[in-house]
């Protein structure tokens, strides 16, 4: 089974999907800059990382080798799930409500604490709408139908995208939510996301679907989802641990200061 | 100069950092020892069953994710100074030798995930594999019974 090309998404969007995301950020952080106001340089690292990742997985070397399926494994891990980390520890959304004028920054709160938004976020329905998608994709004939259709090509990835970018968005915990998600709970989500990646792969392996390719292929495809799925269930367990970090630092940092004054206000 | 801040030491976080740190630790062994480097392990074994296969997946990432969680909790009992070593070891030994066990006895044998080694007489291997964490375990309850301490200044 070969994957055609031309059927994928063109070369175009590896450089018009990245800048999309790029031109608005430095927008943004232009804007910060003459404020004089900081924006830690972590942050933009991690969205010239991010978009990076995702030029290049999108890249036309990248995905002439898709049709293999160890290769769409490859460009899967990269663009649904290390380019997304990256870009929600760069905290988009944080600097578009610091640096967008009134009207727009208020259309993105109301649409941040719209009822769609408030339940795509919640943990009960990002870990079935994320397996659900792995799931639907890899063990049921619809892998194979997206070579007959360009658009259901696009609009399968698309969704993978997005949804991936959902998961990073919630575990990285750097941009607001509409409903905060405890740092256990966040924990938990990434738990059970990284089995079920883990039970697929397995799945994928133990009998591989003839929709994906020869055996042999697929078997290699199955182990590099799994490997591949660890080490970025490392970073997101570092992303999400590293949020707690800073955040409780601060609030130690907060108490020592008050309890300093305390002691220095007593009278003398 | 600043006044030291009330630093009550953490004896349950210390333990509950240890016994993350512990079946972490485990996890990573058996991963990198057994499947990667020795290669006694199987990827996919076809003995496995539906069970085995969630059980395998669940503890898999809840050991990597343990191990980065309980590191970074260790960070955070450090900063604070009431880090509790003696709680903080005896949860690692706890947890790892838990973790073998389970590995050993439910996994290995009641799910038919993977065996230890192929192509051997399997008893010796289960049963080094399961003293061993047999022991961790023992070795961590006995730390356990011993006085909380805490750490009287941060090890740098």
């Amino acid at each position: 089974m070969t994957h055609d090309p031309a059927a994928g998404p063109g070369a175009w969007l590896a450089v018009v999907l990245p800048l999309a995301v790029a031109v608005p950020y430095l927008a943004g952080w232009a804007v910060l800059r003459r404020r004089g106001t900081a924006w830690p340089r972590t942050r933009l690292l991690a969205a010239a990382g991010g978009l990076a990742v995702a030029a290049v997985a999108l890249s036309p070397p990248v995905t002439a080798r898709t049709g293999e399926f160890s290769g769409h494994v490859a460009q899967h891990l990269a663009l649904v799930m290390l380019a997304p980390l990256l870009l929600a520890c760069s905290a988009p959304v944080t600097l578009a409500l610091r640096t967008l004028p009134r009207r727009p920054r208020r259309g993105l709160l109301r649409v941040l604490h719209s009822a769609p938004v408030r339940i795509l976020t919640a943990p009960v329905v990002v870990v079935p709408l994320e397996l659900g998608s792995l799931a639907a994709l890899y063990l049921t004939p619809l892998f194979g139908l997206l070579h007959s259709s360009p658009f259901l090509h696009l609009l399968v990835h698309g969704h993978m995208v997005l949804t991936g970018c959902l998961v990073s968005w919630l575990l990285a915990g750097v941009d607001p939510i509409p409903r905060r998600v405890s740092t256990p709970a966040r924990a938990g989500v990434l738990v059970l996301l990284a089995a079920g990646h883990g039970v697929l792969a397995k799945l994928l392996y133990a009998s591989p679907p003839v929709t994906l390719g020869a055996a042999d292929e697929v078997r290699a495809g199955a182990q590099l989802l799994s490997y591949g799925g660890d080490v970025i269930e490392v970073l997101l367990a570092v992303a999400v641990m590293a949020e707690w970090y800073r955040r409780t630092g601060r609030r130690l940092r907060a108490e020592q200061r008050r309890a300093g004054r305390a002691v220095l206000d007593v009278p003398t | 100069m600043p006044p030291p801040v009330e630093r009550p030491a953490r004896t349950g976080r210390s333990l509950l950092t240890g016994v993350l740190v512990g079946v972490g630790v485990a996890g990573f062994v058996d991963e990198t020892v057994f499947h990667q480097l020795l290669h006694w392990h199987h990827f996919y074994d076809r003995g496995t069953s539906a069970a085995g296969l969630v059980s395998d997946g669940f503890f898999h990432a809840f050991s990597w994710t343990a191990v980065v969680v309980g590191l970074f909790l260790l960070a955070d009992l450090h900063r604070r100074q009431a880090t509790v070593p003696v709680r903080v070891w005896a949860g690692g030994l706890v947890g790892a030798g838990a973790f073998q066990l389970y590995d050993g006895l439910v996994q290995h044998k009641v799910f038919g995930l993977h065996q230890i080694r192929y192509g051997v007489d399997l008893l010796p291997y289960d049963l080094a594999w399961d003293v061993a964490g047999a022991l961790l375990l023992l070795a961590g309850l006995v730390l356990l019974r011993r006085p909380a301490r805490p750490l009287a200044a941060p090890p740098w």
